[in-house]
Protein backbone atom coordinates (compact mmCIF):
# COMPACT_ATOMS: atom_id res chain seq x y z
CA UNK A 1 0.00 0.00 0.00
CA UNK A 2 2.69 2.52 1.00
CA UNK A 3 4.59 1.54 -2.49
CA UNK A 4 1.04 2.41 -4.22
CA UNK A 5 0.44 5.84 -2.40
CA UNK A 6 4.61 6.84 -3.33
CA UNK A 7 3.92 5.90 -6.83
CA UNK A 8 0.51 7.91 -7.03
CA UNK A 9 2.00 10.86 -5.49
CA UNK A 10 5.22 10.80 -7.76
CA UNK A 11 2.92 10.10 -11.10
CA UNK A 12 0.25 13.05 -9.86
CA UNK A 13 3.68 15.41 -9.72
CA UNK A 14 5.15 14.54 -12.94
CA UNK A 15 1.24 15.29 -13.97
CA UNK A 16 1.40 18.53 -12.55
CA UNK A 17 4.70 19.10 -14.09
CA UNK A 18 4.06 18.01 -17.75
CA UNK A 19 0.84 20.05 -17.47
CA UNK A 20 2.32 22.67 -16.20
CA UNK A 21 4.90 23.15 -18.82
CA UNK A 22 2.91 22.59 -21.68
CA UNK A 23 0.45 25.14 -20.71
CA UNK A 24 3.17 27.52 -20.11
CA UNK A 25 5.07 27.26 -23.34
CA UNK A 26 1.28 27.39 -25.12
CA UNK A 27 -0.30 30.14 -23.28
CA UNK A 28 2.87 32.18 -22.48
CA UNK A 29 1.32 36.06 -21.93
CA UNK A 30 4.20 37.63 -21.93
CA UNK A 31 2.40 40.99 -21.61
CA UNK A 32 4.73 44.18 -22.33
CA UNK A 33 7.31 41.50 -21.56
CA UNK A 34 9.91 43.50 -24.28
CA UNK A 35 13.57 42.43 -24.86
CA UNK A 36 14.74 45.56 -22.39
CA UNK A 37 12.89 44.59 -19.50
CA UNK A 38 13.42 40.46 -20.62
CA UNK A 39 17.09 40.69 -20.69
CA UNK A 40 19.29 41.28 -17.60
CA UNK A 41 22.14 43.19 -18.50
CA UNK A 42 25.52 41.64 -18.07
CA UNK A 43 28.88 43.83 -16.76
CA UNK A 44 31.13 41.72 -18.74
CA UNK A 45 34.18 43.49 -18.01
CA UNK A 46 33.03 42.75 -14.24
CA UNK A 47 32.67 39.34 -15.35
CA UNK A 48 35.69 39.48 -16.97
CA UNK A 49 37.29 40.12 -13.89
CA UNK A 50 36.24 37.63 -11.96
CA UNK A 51 37.23 35.09 -13.68
CA UNK A 52 40.62 36.15 -14.30
CA UNK A 53 43.01 33.87 -13.23
CA UNK A 54 45.63 36.11 -12.51
CA UNK A 55 43.51 37.96 -10.20
CA UNK A 56 42.58 35.09 -8.05
CA UNK A 57 46.42 34.26 -7.63
CA UNK A 58 47.02 37.62 -6.92
CA UNK A 59 44.57 37.66 -3.95
CA UNK A 60 45.86 34.24 -2.90
CA UNK A 61 49.30 35.60 -2.61
CA UNK A 62 48.10 38.79 -0.72
CA UNK A 63 45.69 37.16 1.72
CA UNK A 64 46.19 34.45 4.52
CA UNK A 65 44.27 31.71 3.63
CA UNK A 66 41.04 32.02 5.62
CA UNK A 67 40.96 35.14 4.80
CA UNK A 68 41.74 34.13 0.85
CA UNK A 69 38.90 31.94 1.48
CA UNK A 70 35.84 33.96 2.40
CA UNK A 71 36.94 36.63 -0.37
CA UNK A 72 37.01 33.81 -3.06
CA UNK A 73 33.56 32.33 -1.59
CA UNK A 74 31.78 36.01 -2.02
CA UNK A 75 33.63 36.20 -5.60
CA UNK A 76 32.41 32.83 -7.02
CA UNK A 77 28.82 34.45 -5.05
CA UNK A 78 28.60 37.27 -7.89
CA UNK A 79 30.45 34.17 -10.55
CA UNK A 80 27.38 32.24 -9.92
CA UNK A 81 24.78 35.44 -10.25
CA UNK A 82 26.59 36.53 -13.59
CA UNK A 83 26.35 32.89 -15.19
CA UNK A 84 22.22 32.76 -14.18
CA UNK A 85 22.25 36.10 -15.83
CA UNK A 86 23.91 34.83 -18.84
CA UNK A 87 21.90 31.64 -18.96
CA UNK A 88 18.46 33.24 -18.68
CA UNK A 89 19.75 36.11 -21.48
CA UNK A 90 20.21 32.89 -24.00
CA UNK A 91 16.89 31.34 -23.13
CA UNK A 92 15.55 34.93 -24.56
CA UNK A 93 17.70 34.69 -27.25
CA UNK A 94 16.36 31.04 -28.22
CA UNK A 95 12.62 32.44 -27.89
CA UNK A 96 13.37 35.14 -30.24
CA UNK A 97 15.65 33.28 -32.68
CA UNK A 98 12.47 30.52 -33.64
CA UNK A 99 10.96 33.19 -35.98
CA UNK A 100 14.10 33.21 -38.23
CA UNK A 101 13.67 29.55 -38.52
CA UNK A 102 10.91 30.03 -40.79
CA UNK A 103 12.15 32.69 -42.69
CA UNK A 104 12.15 31.66 -46.72
CA UNK A 105 15.75 33.30 -46.76
CA UNK A 106 18.20 30.38 -46.86
CA UNK A 107 20.77 32.74 -44.90
CA UNK A 108 18.54 34.07 -42.31
CA UNK A 109 16.92 30.74 -41.44
CA UNK A 110 20.90 29.17 -41.32
CA UNK A 111 21.93 32.50 -38.79
CA UNK A 112 18.54 31.39 -36.50
CA UNK A 113 19.76 27.97 -36.30
CA UNK A 114 23.27 29.16 -35.24
CA UNK A 115 22.01 31.21 -32.94
CA UNK A 116 19.74 29.04 -31.17
CA UNK A 117 22.99 26.50 -31.13
CA UNK A 118 25.18 28.77 -29.52
CA UNK A 119 22.47 30.03 -26.88
CA UNK A 120 21.84 26.41 -26.04
CA UNK A 121 25.86 25.77 -25.97
CA UNK A 122 25.89 28.62 -23.72
CA UNK A 123 22.48 27.70 -21.28
CA UNK A 124 24.27 23.84 -21.38
CA UNK A 125 28.11 25.67 -20.12
CA UNK A 126 25.92 27.44 -17.81
CA UNK A 127 24.67 24.56 -16.13
CA UNK A 128 27.69 22.92 -15.70
CA UNK A 129 29.62 26.16 -14.34
CA UNK A 130 26.67 26.62 -12.34
CA UNK A 131 27.61 23.16 -10.68
CA UNK A 132 31.43 23.84 -10.61
CA UNK A 133 30.96 26.98 -8.92
CA UNK A 134 29.10 25.70 -6.20
CA UNK A 135 31.65 22.66 -5.56
CA UNK A 136 34.28 25.77 -5.65
CA UNK A 137 32.09 27.60 -2.94
CA UNK A 138 32.70 24.56 -0.70
CA UNK A 139 36.62 24.03 -1.61
CA UNK A 140 37.56 28.25 -2.55
CA UNK A 141 41.27 26.55 -3.11
CA UNK A 142 39.81 24.65 -6.33
CA UNK A 143 41.18 26.49 -9.47
CA UNK A 144 37.42 26.23 -11.51
CA UNK A 145 37.54 28.03 -15.49
CA UNK A 146 34.60 30.00 -16.56
CA UNK A 147 35.85 31.79 -19.47
CA UNK A 148 33.67 29.25 -21.25
CA UNK A 149 30.81 30.82 -20.61
CA UNK A 150 31.86 34.40 -21.23
CA UNK A 151 33.34 34.16 -25.05
CA UNK A 152 30.11 32.15 -25.18
CA UNK A 153 28.28 34.74 -24.52
CA UNK A 154 30.37 37.54 -26.70
CA UNK A 155 29.80 34.71 -29.52
CA UNK A 156 26.22 34.96 -28.99
CA UNK A 157 26.29 38.89 -28.82
CA UNK A 158 27.68 38.50 -32.57
CA UNK A 159 25.55 35.67 -33.82
CA UNK A 160 22.57 37.78 -32.47
CA UNK A 161 23.63 41.26 -34.42
CA UNK A 162 24.35 38.79 -37.45
CA UNK A 163 20.47 37.48 -37.48
CA UNK A 164 19.54 41.02 -36.79
CA UNK A 165 21.38 42.26 -39.91
CA UNK A 166 19.69 39.83 -41.74
CA UNK A 167 16.49 40.05 -41.21
CA UNK A 168 16.62 43.61 -40.98
CA UNK A 169 19.13 45.19 -43.82
CA UNK A 170 18.10 48.11 -43.87
CA UNK A 171 18.63 48.98 -40.11
CA UNK A 172 22.28 48.36 -39.66
CA UNK A 173 23.75 47.06 -36.55
CA UNK A 174 26.57 49.28 -35.16
CA UNK A 175 28.76 46.83 -33.02
CA UNK A 176 32.05 48.94 -33.33
CA UNK A 177 32.88 52.41 -30.76
CA UNK A 178 30.65 55.09 -31.47
CA UNK B 1 -23.33 1.14 -16.64
CA UNK B 2 -19.93 0.82 -14.94
CA UNK B 3 -19.88 -3.17 -15.62
CA UNK B 4 -17.44 -5.15 -17.40
CA UNK B 5 -18.67 -5.80 -20.86
CA UNK B 6 -21.10 -3.18 -20.43
CA UNK B 7 -21.62 -1.09 -23.63
CA UNK B 8 -19.72 1.44 -22.22
CA UNK B 9 -17.12 -1.11 -21.81
CA UNK B 10 -17.14 -2.42 -25.37
CA UNK B 11 -16.97 1.06 -26.63
CA UNK B 12 -13.93 2.20 -24.69
CA UNK B 13 -11.87 -0.57 -25.38
CA UNK B 14 -12.85 -0.87 -29.24
CA UNK B 15 -13.26 3.03 -30.23
CA UNK B 16 -9.85 4.32 -29.25
CA UNK B 17 -7.98 1.33 -30.95
CA UNK B 18 -10.33 2.06 -34.14
CA UNK B 19 -9.73 5.69 -33.88
CA UNK B 20 -5.43 4.97 -33.36
CA UNK B 21 -5.83 2.72 -36.67
CA UNK B 22 -7.88 5.44 -38.30
CA UNK B 23 -5.23 8.23 -37.32
CA UNK B 24 -2.26 5.73 -38.80
CA UNK B 25 -3.92 6.07 -42.03
CA UNK B 26 -4.40 9.83 -41.36
CA UNK B 27 -0.90 10.00 -40.58
CA UNK B 28 0.45 7.46 -44.04
CA UNK B 29 -2.11 9.70 -46.35
CA UNK B 30 -1.28 13.23 -44.85
CA UNK B 31 2.19 12.07 -45.48
CA UNK B 32 3.73 12.34 -42.24
CA UNK B 33 4.94 8.48 -42.44
CA UNK B 34 8.34 9.84 -43.53
CA UNK B 35 8.70 12.30 -40.42
CA UNK B 36 7.10 9.62 -37.53
CA UNK B 37 7.65 6.60 -39.10
CA UNK B 38 8.00 4.68 -35.25
CA UNK B 39 4.43 6.52 -34.02
CA UNK B 40 3.23 5.20 -37.46
CA UNK B 41 4.04 1.98 -36.22
CA UNK B 42 2.98 2.49 -32.82
CA UNK B 43 -0.40 3.48 -33.98
CA UNK B 44 -1.21 0.87 -36.53
CA UNK B 45 0.31 -2.36 -34.13
CA UNK B 46 -1.11 -0.68 -30.91
CA UNK B 47 -4.25 -0.87 -32.21
CA UNK B 48 -4.37 -3.85 -33.95
CA UNK B 49 -2.74 -5.76 -30.67
CA UNK B 50 -5.68 -3.70 -28.79
CA UNK B 51 -8.61 -4.80 -31.31
CA UNK B 52 -6.73 -8.43 -30.91
CA UNK B 53 -7.16 -8.43 -27.47
CA UNK B 54 -10.48 -7.29 -27.37
CA UNK B 55 -11.51 -10.29 -29.68
CA UNK B 56 -9.55 -12.74 -27.62
CA UNK B 57 -11.97 -11.23 -24.39
CA UNK B 58 -15.82 -11.70 -26.38
CA UNK B 59 -14.73 -15.26 -28.88
CA UNK B 60 -16.23 -17.71 -26.15
CA UNK B 61 -13.53 -20.37 -28.01
CA UNK B 62 -10.52 -18.31 -26.09
CA UNK B 63 -9.09 -20.06 -23.12
CA UNK B 64 -8.12 -17.66 -20.24
CA UNK B 65 -4.70 -18.78 -20.36
CA UNK B 66 -4.91 -18.00 -24.06
CA UNK B 67 -6.02 -14.53 -23.32
CA UNK B 68 -3.30 -13.89 -21.32
CA UNK B 69 -1.01 -14.75 -23.70
CA UNK B 70 -2.49 -12.64 -25.96
CA UNK B 71 -2.28 -9.95 -23.46
CA UNK B 72 1.66 -10.51 -23.12
CA UNK B 73 2.14 -10.88 -27.20
CA UNK B 74 0.28 -7.32 -26.97
CA UNK B 75 1.74 -5.68 -24.15
CA UNK B 76 5.61 -6.55 -25.28
CA UNK B 77 4.71 -5.29 -28.97
CA UNK B 78 2.98 -1.89 -27.86
CA UNK B 79 6.38 -1.09 -25.24
CA UNK B 80 8.50 -1.79 -28.03
CA UNK B 81 7.07 0.58 -30.66
CA UNK B 82 6.12 3.21 -28.00
CA UNK B 83 9.34 3.84 -26.58
CA UNK B 84 11.16 3.61 -30.02
CA UNK B 85 8.54 6.38 -30.90
CA UNK B 86 9.18 8.22 -27.64
CA UNK B 87 12.49 8.29 -29.01
CA UNK B 88 12.09 9.25 -32.62
CA UNK B 89 10.00 12.36 -30.77
CA UNK B 90 12.96 13.43 -28.81
CA UNK B 91 15.60 13.02 -31.94
CA UNK B 92 13.16 15.10 -33.70
CA UNK B 93 13.12 18.09 -31.11
CA UNK B 94 17.04 17.47 -30.21
CA UNK B 95 18.76 16.46 -33.02
CA UNK B 96 18.18 19.48 -35.26
CA UNK B 97 20.80 21.31 -32.39
CA UNK B 98 24.18 20.03 -32.42
CA UNK B 99 25.06 21.76 -28.96
CA UNK B 100 22.95 19.42 -27.41
CA UNK B 101 22.11 16.98 -29.12
CA UNK B 102 24.83 14.64 -27.26
CA UNK B 103 24.53 15.77 -24.16
CA UNK B 104 20.49 15.05 -25.16
CA UNK B 105 21.19 11.33 -25.73
CA UNK B 106 24.11 10.43 -23.01
CA UNK B 107 21.52 11.58 -20.28
CA UNK B 108 18.17 10.32 -21.61
CA UNK B 109 19.91 6.87 -22.00
CA UNK B 110 21.58 7.30 -18.59
CA UNK B 111 18.01 8.33 -17.21
CA UNK B 112 16.60 5.46 -18.97
CA UNK B 113 18.36 2.83 -17.70
CA UNK B 114 18.21 4.21 -14.01
CA UNK B 115 14.28 4.15 -14.43
CA UNK B 116 14.62 0.39 -15.88
CA UNK B 117 16.64 -0.58 -12.84
CA UNK B 118 14.25 1.71 -10.50
CA UNK B 119 10.91 0.26 -12.22
CA UNK B 120 12.34 -3.31 -11.89
CA UNK B 121 13.06 -3.57 -8.55
CA UNK B 122 9.55 -1.71 -7.35
CA UNK B 123 7.98 -4.34 -9.90
CA UNK B 124 10.28 -7.23 -7.74
CA UNK B 125 9.09 -5.73 -4.57
CA UNK B 126 5.15 -5.41 -5.07
CA UNK B 127 3.09 -7.78 -3.94
CA UNK B 128 1.20 -8.29 -7.13
CA UNK B 129 -2.41 -8.69 -7.63
CA UNK B 130 -3.09 -12.53 -8.12
CA UNK B 131 -1.57 -15.97 -7.15
CA UNK B 132 -1.18 -16.63 -11.13
CA UNK B 133 1.90 -15.63 -12.33
CA UNK B 134 1.09 -15.28 -15.59
CA UNK B 135 -2.14 -12.39 -14.66
CA UNK B 136 0.23 -10.67 -11.92
CA UNK B 137 3.34 -10.96 -14.44
CA UNK B 138 1.33 -8.87 -17.04
CA UNK B 139 0.04 -6.54 -14.47
CA UNK B 140 3.35 -5.89 -13.20
CA UNK B 141 4.94 -5.89 -16.75
CA UNK B 142 2.09 -2.97 -16.94
CA UNK B 143 3.17 -1.06 -13.87
CA UNK B 144 7.20 -1.26 -15.37
CA UNK B 145 6.31 0.08 -18.36
CA UNK B 146 4.29 2.95 -17.05
CA UNK B 147 7.28 3.91 -14.69
CA UNK B 148 9.77 4.07 -17.31
CA UNK B 149 7.32 5.91 -19.86
CA UNK B 150 6.33 8.49 -17.27
CA UNK B 151 10.01 9.01 -16.14
CA UNK B 152 11.38 9.39 -19.50
CA UNK B 153 8.11 11.77 -21.07
CA UNK B 154 8.93 14.14 -17.48
CA UNK B 155 12.77 14.18 -18.34
CA UNK B 156 12.15 15.77 -22.04
CA UNK B 157 9.78 17.44 -20.92
CA UNK B 158 12.33 19.03 -18.50
CA UNK B 159 15.04 18.81 -20.91
CA UNK B 160 12.87 21.35 -23.34
CA UNK B 161 11.68 23.16 -20.41
CA UNK B 162 15.42 24.27 -19.13
CA UNK B 163 16.88 24.93 -22.65
CA UNK B 164 13.60 26.38 -24.32
CA UNK B 165 13.94 23.96 -27.26
CA UNK B 166 11.60 25.35 -30.36
CA UNK B 167 9.50 21.92 -30.69
CA UNK B 168 6.59 21.67 -33.50
CA UNK B 169 3.23 20.80 -32.44
CA UNK B 170 3.32 17.29 -33.87
CA UNK B 171 6.14 16.26 -31.14
CA UNK B 172 4.71 18.34 -28.26
CA UNK B 173 1.10 16.57 -29.33
CA UNK B 174 2.60 13.20 -29.14
CA UNK B 175 4.57 13.73 -25.86
CA UNK B 176 1.46 15.20 -24.02
CA UNK B 177 -0.49 12.15 -25.21
CA UNK B 178 2.27 10.05 -24.29
CA UNK B 179 2.72 11.67 -20.71
CA UNK B 180 -0.98 12.23 -19.71
CA UNK B 181 -1.65 8.66 -20.72
CA UNK B 182 1.26 7.49 -18.80
CA UNK B 183 1.07 9.03 -15.38
CA UNK B 184 -2.69 8.31 -15.19
CA UNK B 185 -2.05 4.76 -16.14
CA UNK B 186 0.93 4.53 -13.35
CA UNK B 187 -1.35 5.50 -10.82
CA UNK B 188 -3.76 2.84 -11.35
CA UNK B 189 -1.88 0.03 -11.54
CA UNK B 190 0.09 1.03 -8.95
CA UNK B 191 -3.29 0.56 -7.16
CA UNK B 192 -4.33 -2.80 -8.82
CA UNK B 193 -0.89 -4.46 -8.21
CA UNK B 194 0.14 -3.37 -4.33
CA UNK B 195 -3.38 -2.47 -2.98
CA UNK B 196 -5.77 -5.50 -3.58
CA UNK B 197 -8.44 -3.76 -4.60
CA UNK B 198 -12.10 -5.42 -4.85
CA UNK B 199 -13.60 -6.66 -8.16
CA UNK B 200 -15.83 -3.72 -8.51
CA UNK B 201 -13.00 -1.56 -7.68
CA UNK B 202 -10.42 -2.74 -10.52
CA UNK B 203 -13.44 -2.87 -12.84
CA UNK B 204 -14.00 1.11 -12.12
CA UNK B 205 -10.10 1.59 -12.79
CA UNK B 206 -10.06 -0.85 -15.65
CA UNK B 207 -12.35 1.93 -17.05
CA UNK B 208 -10.66 4.87 -16.23
CA UNK B 209 -7.76 3.56 -17.90
CA UNK B 210 -9.08 3.05 -20.91
CA UNK B 211 -11.04 6.50 -21.08
CA UNK B 212 -7.77 7.98 -20.31
CA UNK B 213 -6.61 5.67 -23.51
CA UNK B 214 -9.14 7.62 -25.38
CA UNK B 215 -8.20 10.96 -24.43
CA UNK B 216 -4.64 10.26 -25.07
CA UNK B 217 -6.10 9.23 -28.46
CA UNK B 218 -7.88 12.82 -29.31
CA UNK B 219 -5.26 14.51 -28.05
CA UNK B 220 -3.53 12.74 -31.03
CA UNK B 221 -6.11 13.67 -33.26
CA UNK B 222 -6.33 17.38 -32.41
CA UNK B 223 -2.21 17.74 -32.74
CA UNK B 224 -1.49 15.57 -35.74
CA UNK B 225 -4.64 17.05 -37.78
CA UNK B 226 -5.85 20.34 -36.67
CA UNK B 227 -3.43 22.60 -37.81
CA UNK B 228 -2.01 25.42 -35.78
CA UNK B 229 -3.99 28.50 -35.44
CA UNK B 230 -1.60 31.24 -37.80
CA UNK B 231 -3.46 34.56 -37.05
CA UNK B 232 -0.93 36.57 -34.72
CA UNK B 233 -0.98 40.30 -33.73
CA UNK B 234 1.98 41.57 -35.13
CA UNK B 235 2.75 43.25 -32.27
CA UNK B 236 6.22 43.07 -30.76
CA UNK B 237 5.22 42.32 -27.40
CA UNK B 238 3.30 39.10 -28.50
CA UNK B 239 6.25 37.80 -30.67
CA UNK B 240 8.14 37.80 -27.79
CA UNK B 241 7.28 34.14 -26.63
CA UNK B 242 5.80 31.36 -28.53
CA UNK B 243 4.52 27.76 -27.35
CA UNK B 244 4.65 24.60 -29.79
CA UNK B 245 3.13 25.55 -32.53
CA UNK B 246 4.44 24.28 -35.92
CA UNK B 247 7.52 23.55 -37.46
CA UNK B 248 9.36 26.28 -36.35
CA UNK B 249 7.29 26.36 -33.71
CA UNK B 250 5.14 29.54 -35.79
CA UNK B 251 5.68 33.23 -36.14
CA UNK B 252 6.86 34.87 -39.97
CA UNK B 253 9.92 36.63 -39.48
CA UNK B 254 8.24 40.00 -39.47
CA UNK B 255 6.52 39.60 -36.84
CA UNK B 256 9.63 38.92 -34.98
CA UNK B 257 11.25 41.78 -36.96
CA UNK B 258 10.45 44.32 -34.14
CA UNK B 259 11.81 42.79 -31.17
CA UNK B 260 15.12 41.56 -33.04
CA UNK B 261 15.65 45.50 -33.38
CA UNK B 262 14.76 45.65 -29.87
CA UNK B 263 17.10 42.41 -28.78
CA UNK B 264 20.20 44.49 -30.78
CA UNK B 265 19.66 47.37 -29.59
CA UNK B 266 20.31 46.18 -26.34
CA UNK B 267 22.73 44.20 -26.83
CA UNK B 268 24.38 47.52 -28.42
CA UNK B 269 23.82 48.94 -25.36
CA UNK B 270 25.50 45.90 -23.02
CA UNK B 271 28.00 45.86 -25.41
CA UNK B 272 28.97 49.77 -24.75
CA UNK B 273 28.45 49.90 -21.57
Amino acid sequence: MTLAIILIVAASLALIVILGISFSRALQVSGDASVSKRVQPLDVDAFRNLIDPTEREYLRSRLPGAEFREVQRQRLRAMAAYVQVAGRNAAVLVNMAQGGLASSDAHTAEAARQLIDGALLLRRNAAFALLKIYIAMAWPDWDMAAAPILNGYVQLNGAAMLLGRLQNPAEPVRISAR
Amino acid sequence: MLQAHSFLWNYLWVAPNLLLFALGILVWLRGLRRQLPAFLAYAVLSSISGLALFAADVIPSVSAVNFWRIDWLSLSVETFVKFVAIGEIFSRVFNPFRSISKLGKYSVSAVGAVLVFGATFLAAISPGDSTLRLISGAHLLELTVYIVESGLVLFIFLLVAYFRTPWDRVSFGILVGYGVSSCVHLSLWAIMTNAAPTAHQRTIFDFVNMATFHVTVLIWYYFLLVPAQRSRPSSPKNNSDQGPSDPPAGGSPQDHEGTLNEWNRELERLIHQ
